[in-house]
C-alpha cells in the first residue's frame, strides 16, 4: 500500500466498509437481474418443452452449457491460487486480493454446479447420482469434488470474514445497520481474544492446505470427463495439467478485472495500488506462457501426426469453420496479453483491466472450442441423420441461460460486495500495525 | 575431331527429340484434359427373390463424368411390370443418398404376376424431359431350395433351382450359385470352390469341408444358397439354420469381475479405498475445523459470562 501508512484505523474502517449502491451500482444490479430473469424464463421453457428447445442433438450433446461449466470451474480455481498459495507462500501484497478472489470462487463454483443441472433434461434425476452412482464414473467424482470445493470455499470466506463482521457491528454505521441481525448471527461470538485468533489462524492455514489439492482435483476431474472419452481432441494424457494451467490463467484474469472494477467503484486506490496490478501483470505473463506451452503440446503433436481421426477436427480448428474463434482465443486470450504485459506501461491499471477482459473472454471461447468441435467429429462417420445434426449453434434459450448464469455469478459477487468488505479490514489493520511496529 | 562433332550432333538431336516428344505428349494430354467429358447417366435394375416369398426390385442410378462416379440422389423413377401402362405400375420411388431405391411387387399386381412365367420390369423417369432415363430387365419366375444330407458322417448341402415353364416347375440347369455358411454378412463357401453350378436336375451338392465352425450358444449356424445377377433368373437367396456348429460358450464370469466398467456394487477395491480415503480425509478435516469453529464460539461465550 503506497500511502496507507498515513491512514488512521478509523479511516481504513470507513474506506473498507461495504457501501450502499450508487446510481451506477443500481443500474448494474438491475441489468444483472434482468439477464437472470431472461435466463430463468428460457430455463422454464426448457423444462416445459424439454431439451429440444436447445440445438443440442445426438452428436453435440454437450454444447454451450458444458463450455460454460468448464469456464466456471476454471475461474473458481482463483480462490485457491490467490488465497491459499499466496498465504502459504507468505506473499506480502496479497491482502487486498484475497477477499475478491474468494468471492469470485464462491460465485463461480455455485454456477458451475447449477449449470450442470441445467444441462440435464430431467434435473430431478440428479438424485440418482447419489442413490445409484458408480464411484468408477468421473461424473460422480466431479459431483463430489465440486460440492467439497464449494464447502471449503464458503468456509474459508466465512472464517476470514468473522473479525470484519465484528468490526462492522461495532461501527454501527448506517450503511451496515440494516444487516446487524445477520452480522450478529454470523460473528457475535468474536471477542478479539488471542485464543480465538490462534484457533482462527489455524483453521485458515488448514483450509488453505486442504483447498489446494481439492482445487487441483476439481479441474483435473473436469478434464477427465473429456479425457476418459475416446474422441479426437480429448484423447490426451495431458488434459489435467492443460486444464489446471488454463484455470489459473482465467482465474488471475478474472481477479484483475474485479480488482479494477472494485477499485473504481469503491474508490480503493489507496489499497489496490499500481503495485498490485504490476505484480498481477507479471503473474499473468507467467500463466499465459504456461498455458500457451500446454496448448502447443495439445495441438502441435496431434497435428504433426495428423491421424485420420484427428485430421478433420484439427483442420476445422486451424483453417476451417472454427478457425476465426480458435485464433481469436489463442491470440486474444494468450499471445497479445503476453506482449502487452511484458511492458511496464501495460501493467498499469487500465491496460491490465483490458487485458484481464481479453483473457477472460478468450478463455470462454477456448472452453467452447474444447467442447463443441470435438463432438462434431466423432470417430464413426455421421450417417443417415438430419442435416441439423451436423452443425451446432446454440439456440436463443441456450444463449439466454448461459448469459443468465454469467450474470448470476456477477450478481453473487455484487451482493457479497454489498454486504461484506471486499478487502479484509482486520487484515489491513494488522498489516498497518506490523508496518508501524 | 570431325567424328567427335558428329557424335555431339547425334546426341543433341536425340535430346531435342526427347524434349519434343515429352512436350508434345504433355500438350496432347493437356488438350485432352481441357475437353470436359459429357456427363453419362447409368441406370441398373435388379430383381430379387428372397426365400421364395419376398420379390422386390432394386434400382441404382449413377452419373459418370471427369470427377468420377457419383450417385443420382433424390431422383424419382416409376417402376412397371410388363408395360409402362399406369395399371402396371409397381411403385414410384425416389433414390436415396447412394442413388438406390427399392420397390416390392405389390399385391394389386398379383393378377399380372400370375398370368405369365416371364416378366419384364421397366424403370423410367418422367418421359419427355431432358433427363429421360429408362431401363428394363426380363426375368423368368424361379425358386430356390436348400437341404442337407448326412451320409456316413459326411455332411453335404444341396441347393436346387427351379424355373417356371408352361405353368410347371422344371429344373434350371447351368445356374451358377454360392453355397455356404453365413459369416459376417457374407457367404463363406462350404466347399473348396467359391461357386457351384446346377446339373440337369437343377441341383448342386457341396460337401462341407469346413467343420468345427463356431455356432451360437446351441451350436446353430445358418446355411445359405445364393444366385447372383443371373441373366434369366435374377437374384435368388435362401437360408436354413442347422445345428452343425461348435457351441459358443459365452464367458459370463466377466460380469462378476471388479472392473472400472462394472456396476456400482462391483467397484474395484483399490478405487473404493482411494475414493473413500480422499473423501474421509478431506471431510474429516472439515468436520474437525467445524469443531474448532465451535470452540471459538465457546471461548467467546465463556469470557462474556
Amino acid at each position: 500500500m503506497e500511502k496507507s501508512n498515513q491512514l488512521s484505523e478509523e479511516q481504513i474502517i470507513q474506506d473498507l466498509l461495504p457501501q450502499k449502491f450508487g446510481r451506477r451500482g443500481m443500474i448494474w444490479t438491475a441489468i444483472l437481474i434482468l439477464f437472470c430473469l431472461v435466463g430463468a424464463y428460457a430455463y422454464y421453457r426448457q423444462l416445459r418443452y424439454g431439451l429440444v428447445v436447445t440445438h443440442m442433438r445426438d452428436y453435440v450433446s454437450w454444447g454451450i452449457y458444458i463450455s460454460n461449466f468448464v469456464f466456471f470451474v476454471a475461474i473458481s480455481l482463483v480462490g485457491s491460487l490467490i488465497t491459499a498459495i499466496f498465504r502459504l507462500a507468505k506473499v506480502p501484497w496479497r491482502t487486498p486480493l484475497t477477499r475478491i478472489s474468494e468471492m469470485i470462487a464462491i460465485s463461480a463454483i455455485t454456477f458451475a454446479a447449477l449449470i450442470i443441472i441445467v444441462d440435464m433434461g430431467r434435473p430431478e434425476r440428479l438424485l440418482n447420482l447419489f442413490t445409484h452412482g458408480r464411484i468408477q464414473s468421473p461424473i460422480l467424482w466431479d459431483v463430489i469434488v465440486i460440492s467439497t470445493y464449494f464447502c471449503i470455499s464458503l468456509f474459508l470466506l466465512y472464517v476470514t470474514l468473522i473479525p470484519d463482521i465484528k468490526i462492522m457491528m461495532n461501527v454501527k454505521d448506517k450503511i451496515t445497520k440494516p444487516f446487524h441481525k445477520i452480522y450478529r448471527w454470523l460473528a457475535s461470538f468474536w471477542k478479539d481474544q488471542s485464543d480465538q485468533e490462534k484457533i482462527r489462524d489455524r483453521i485458515i492455514t488448514i483450509l488453505c492446505i486442504t483447498i489446494i489439492p481439492v482445487a487441483f482435483c476439481i479441474h483435473t476431474v473436469t478434464s477427465w470427463l473429456f479425457a476418459t472419452t475416446y474422441r479426437p481432441g480429448w484423447d490426451s494424457t495431458n488434459f489435467g495439467a492443460y486444464f489446471v494451467s488454463g484455470a489459473f490463467l482465467v482465474g488471475a484474469g478474472g481477479v484483475v478485472v474485479a480488482m479494477y472494477a472494485f477499485r473504481r467503484a469503491y474508490k480503493l486506490e489507496r489499497y489496490i495500488t499500481d503495485m498490485h496490478f504490476d505484480k498481477m501483470g507479471r503473474m499473468l505473463v507467467l500463466l499465459s506462457l504456461l498455458y500457451l506451452y500446454f496448448n502447443v503440446n495439445e495441438y502441435l503433436i496431434p497435428a504433426f501426426k495428423m491421424k485420420k481421426s484427428e485430421a478433420s477436427h484439427l483442420t476445422q480448428l486451424f483453417s476451417g469453420e472454427y478457425a476465426p474463434m480458435f485464433w481469436f482465443a489463442i491470440l486474444v486470450g494468450m499471445i497479445i496479453p503476453i506482449f502487452v504485459l511484458l511492458f511496464k506501461k501495460g501493467r498499469k491499471p487500465l491496460p491490465m483491466f483490458i487485458v484481464g477482459i481479453m483473457v477472460v473472454v478468450g478463455a470462454w471461447f477456448k472452453r467452447y472450442l474444447i467442447v463443441t468441435p470435438t463432438l462434431l467429429h466423432p470417430l464413426l462417420p455421421m450417417q443417415e441423420v438430419p442435416e441439423s445434426y451436423h452443425i451446432y449453434f446454440p439456440s436463443w434459450e441456450e444463449w439466454s441461460i448461459s448469459l443468465g448464469s454469467l450474470a448470476g455469478a456477477l450478481l453473487i459477487i455484487t451482493i457479497l460486495a454489498r454486504y461484506f468488505p471486499v478487502i479484509s479490514i482486520f487484515k489491513t489493520l494488522e498489516d498497518e500495525k506490523e508496518k508501524s511496529a | 575431331m570431325k567424328k567427335k562433332n558428329q557424335h555431339n550432333l547425334v546426341q543433341l538431336l536425340l535430346f531435342g527429340m526427347l524434349i519434343f516428344f515429352f512436350a508434345g505428349s504433355n500438350i496432347v494430354e493437356a488438350q485432352e484434359k481441357s475437353e470436359p467429358q459429357p456427363v453419362k447417366k447409368y441406370l441398373t435394375l435388379k430383381y430379387f427373390n428372397v426365400a421364395n416369398r419376398q420379390q422386390y426390385l432394386l434400382l441404382n442410378a449413377i452419373t459418370k463424368d471427369d470427377k468420377g462416379v457419383s450417385p443420382q440422389q433424390n431422383k424419382k423413377f416409376s417402376i412397371y411390370i410388363d408395360s409402362n401402362d399406369p395399371a402396371n405400375l409397381i411403385a414410384t420411388v425416389t433414390t436415396n443418398k447412394m442413388g438406390a431405391a427399392k420397390a416390392f411387387i405389390p399385391p394389386v399386381q398379383k393378377a399380372i404376376w400370375d398370368s405369365s412365367a416371364k416378366h419384364i420390369f421397366l424403370a423410367e423417369t418422367d418421359m419427355g424431359t431432358d433427363d429421360e432415363q429408362t431401363q428394363e430387365i426380363e426375368i423368368i419366375k424361379s425358386k430356390i431350395t436348400i437341404d442337407t444330407l448326412n451320409e456316413d458322417g459326411v455332411r453335404s448341402i444341396t441347393a436346387q433351382v427351379m424355373k417356371l415353364e408352361n405353368s410347371e416347375w422344371v429344373p434350371a440347369p447351368e445356374v451358377e450359385l454360392k453355397i455356404g455358411i453365413v459369416r459376417m454378412g457374407k457367404i463363406l463357401s462350404a466347399g473348396d470352390e467359391p461357386t457351384y453350378t446346377t446339373d440337369s436336375s437343377g441341383i448342386a451338392t457341396v460337401e462341407l469341408t469346413k467343420d468345427s465352425l463356431p455356432g451360437d450358444e446351441n451350436g446353430n449356424y445358418i446355411l445359405a444358397a445364393k444366385v447372383e445377377d443371373n441373366d434369366e433368373l435374377g437374384n435368388l437367396f435362401i437360408e436354413k439354420t442347422v445345428n452343425w456348429g461348435v457351441p459358443n460358450q459365452i464367458d459370463k464370469t466377466f460380469f462378476n469381475q471388479r472392473t472400472l466398467w462394472s456396476t456400482a456394487n462391483r467397484t474395484p477395491g483399490w478405487l473404493l479405498f482411494a475414493a473413500y480415503a480422499i473423501v474421509i480425509g478431506v471431510w474429516g478435516t472439515l468436520i474437525y475445523l467445524i469443531f474448532q469453529l465451535l470452540k471459538i464460539k465457546r471461548l467467546g461465550r465463556v469470557k462474556v459470562k
